[in-house]
C-alpha cells in the first residue's frame, strides 16, 4: 500500500510503565494484598449527545503513521521487510510466508475462518488483518505480545505454523547471499540477527495502511460519498448499537479485550491474565476493508456482516465472564441493515501490492 | 476471585459519595485513560479509583504484596484501595491496554 500518502512520525509519550507491563502477561493474580473498601456510586454529569461535527472528527484519518523510537522508519529497511514478508523461506517447509496468512488479496488476512499452519494443519483462531497494525496497542488476539517487532518474530518459530528456530532460520537467511547486502543498508554496523529481522518485518508492516474509503470522503465532508442509510447506520454504531464503545477512532478499535458472547471455548486473554471479565475475552479487531476480510470473529464463526450484527443484537451467551456493554439491543430489521450499509463504507478500492522479487 | 456484584448492586441502590473523594487522591479514568502516569503515595494511604467515562473498566494489579482486582465497574462508580508494601506498582486496567500508570508506594 502507498504508505507515502503518509508522513512518518516517531511515536512519543513512552508510559512509565511500559517496562513493568511487560511482566505482567504471564502473571496470576492472587488477590487481597491491597485493601479494596466497599464500591460507590458516583453522580457524574449528565453527558449530553455529541453533535455529528463533533462525532465525526473523531473519526478524522491520521496524518502520518507512528514508528517507535526504538525502531524508526527507514526505506532500506522497509524494502528488506518487505522481500522477508513475502519470503516462505522464512518457515521450516519453504513453504509459508507471513504473506500466506496475512495476504493482501484478502485485506491482508487468509479469507478463511480460521488460519492453516505448518502441516496443513488447521489453527485455532481466524488470521488477523496486518493492516494499521502500526497503530496497535497490543498484539495477537489474545494479547500475548506487547509490540509488533515481538509479533514478526512469534508466528515463524510457533510450532504449529512456521515451525522454524530462529538459530536454523538466521543461518538459512545468511546462505542466502543477496541478502547479506540488503542487512547491511538496512542496520548499518550490526549482525543479521533476530533483532534485525524483525525490526525490518515490523517496518515494512507498520507501512500496511487502509486505504481512503468511501467513509473518509464523507467525514471530510463530501455528503454524497455515502448513502443515507449508511448515515443512519454511522448514528446507530455511535448511538443505540453501542459499536464504538470499542470500535472507536478512525481505525475502530481502542485494542480493548471483551467476551462478546461468542459460544466458544477458547478462554482468549484469560490465559495471561486470570480474572473474570478476561475469560472468553478477544482483543477488538478494526474494521477498515471490513469486507474483504470475512469470516469474522476471532473464531471465524460468522460468514457475513449480517451475521454479526444479529450476534451483537442478540447479545451473545449469558455467561459471568461476557462484557458488561453486552446485551440484547432490540435493532429493528432497517436497523440492522443500515449498520451493514455504514460498515461497507470502511472498505477502500486498493492499490493491488506487489510481490517484491526474492534474493538468490 | 473477588466477587463484587452484590456491593456493587447495594451501591446502586442509593449510597452517595460525599466529602470523603475529596479527602482522597483520585484516579479518573475519562476517555480510556488514566488521570496520572504516576502517583506516590505513603503506605497505608488510600487511592481513589473513580470511573469518569462512558464504558466500564476493569482495575488491577499484580504487583507483588499490592495485588487488587475491582472487577468489571460501570461509569460512575469509585473505590477506595489500600497499598500495605512500599514499592512501585503497576495498575492497569485488563480491558483497556493503553491505561497503565504507577502508584509508588513509599515508607
Amino acid at each position: 500500500m502507498p504508505a507515502s500518502k503518509f508522513g512518518r512520525s516517531m511515536q512519543t509519550g513512552s508510559l512509565v510503565a511500559a517496562a513493568l507491563f511487560t511482566t505482567l502477561s504471564f502473571v496470576n493474580i492472587s488477590f487481597g494484598a491491597a485493601l479494596v473498601g466497599e464500591t460507590r456510586r458516583t453522580e457524574l454529569p449528565s453527558k449530553t449527545a455529541a453533535n455529528l461535527d463533533a462525532l465525526k472528527a473523531q473519526y478524522r484519518r491520521p496524518a502520518s503513521i507512528p514508528f517507535p523510537k526504538e525502531n524508526p522508519y527507514t526505506p532500506q529497511k522497509m524494502l528488506l521487510g518487505k522481500k522477508l514478508y513475502f519470503d516462505t523461506r522464512l518457515s521450516v517447509t519453504s513453504a509459508q510466508s507471513c504473506a500466506s496468512c496475512h495476504n493482501p488479496g484478502f485485506g491482508w488476512g487468509d479469507g478463511l475462518a480460521v488460519g492453516v499452519g505448518h502441516g496443513m494443519a488447521k489453527l485455532g483462531r481466524h488470521s488477523p488483518t496486518v493492516v494499521n497494525a502500526a497503530w496497535g496497542a497490543i498484539f495477537m488476539w489474545d494479547g500475548r505480545l506487547a509490540n509488533l517487532e515481538e509479533q514478526a518474530l512469534g508466528p515463524i518459530q510457533s510450532p504449529g505454523e512456521m515451525n522454524m528456530p530462529i538459530e536454523q532460520l538466521m543461518t538459512r537467511l545468511v546462505s542466502i547471499a543477496e541478502y547479506k547486502p540488503l542487512f547491511a543498508e538496512a542496520f548499518p554496523g550490526e549482525d543479521m540477527s533476530a533483532k534485525t529481522l524483525a525490526k525490518a518485518i515490523a517496518t515494512y508492516e507498520r507501512t500496511v495502511v487502509s486505504e481512503r474509503a468511501p467513509f473518509d470522503d464523507w467525514i471530510e465532508g463530501n455528503e454524497q460519498a455515502i448513502s443515507e442509510d449508511a448515515k443512519r447506520g454511522f448514528a446507530l454504531f455511535n448511538g443505540k448499537a453501542q459499536c464504538s464503545s470499542c470500535h472507536e477512532g478512525w481505525n475502530f478499535t481502542n485494542d480493548g479485550f471483551q467476551d462478546i458472547g461468542l459460544p466458544s471455548e477458547d478462554v482468549g486473554r484469560g490465559k495471561f491474565l486470570a480474572v473474570l471479565k478476561m475469560q472468553h475475552a478477544f482483543k477488538t479487531p478494526g474494521l477498515r476493508e471490513i469486507t474483504r476480510r470475512s469470516p469474522y470473529m476471532h473464531d471465524g464463526s460468522l460468514a457475513t456482516l449480517e451475521q454479526v450484527v444479529e450476534h451483537y443484537d442478540s447479545g451473545g451467551v449469558e455467561r459471568r465472564s461476557r462484557s458488561d456493554l453486552m446485551k440484547p439491543l432490540g435493532l429493528a430489521p432497517q436497523e440492522k441493515a443500515d449498520l451493514v450499509a455504514f460498515l461497507k463504507t470502511l472498505t477502500s478500492n486498493l492499490d493491488p501490492t506487489g510481490v517484491p522479487v526474492l534474493p538468490r | 476471585m473477588r466477587k463484587l456484584a452484590p456491593l456493587i448492586s447495594a451501591v446502586l441502590v442509593g449510597l452517595s459519595v460525599g466529602a470523603a473523594l475529596a479527602a482522597n487522591l483520585t484516579i479518573t479514568q475519562k476517555g480510556r485513560m488514566f488521570s496520572s502516569e504516576s502517583v506516590s503515595v505513603k503506605k497505608g494511604e488510600m487511592l481513589t479509583f473513580l470511573n469518569d467515562d462512558s464504558v466500564p473498566h476493569n482495575i488491577l494489579s499484580t504487583s507483588k504484596g499490592n495485588e487488587f482486582d475491582l472487577g468489571s465497574l460501570p461509569p460512575g462508580a469509585s473505590t477506595d484501595v489500600t497499598f500495605k508494601e512500599a514499592g512501585d506498582v503497576l495498575v492497569i486496567c485488563a480491558i483497556h491496554p493503553r491505561m497503565k500508570m504507577v502508584v509508588t508506594v513509599t515508607e
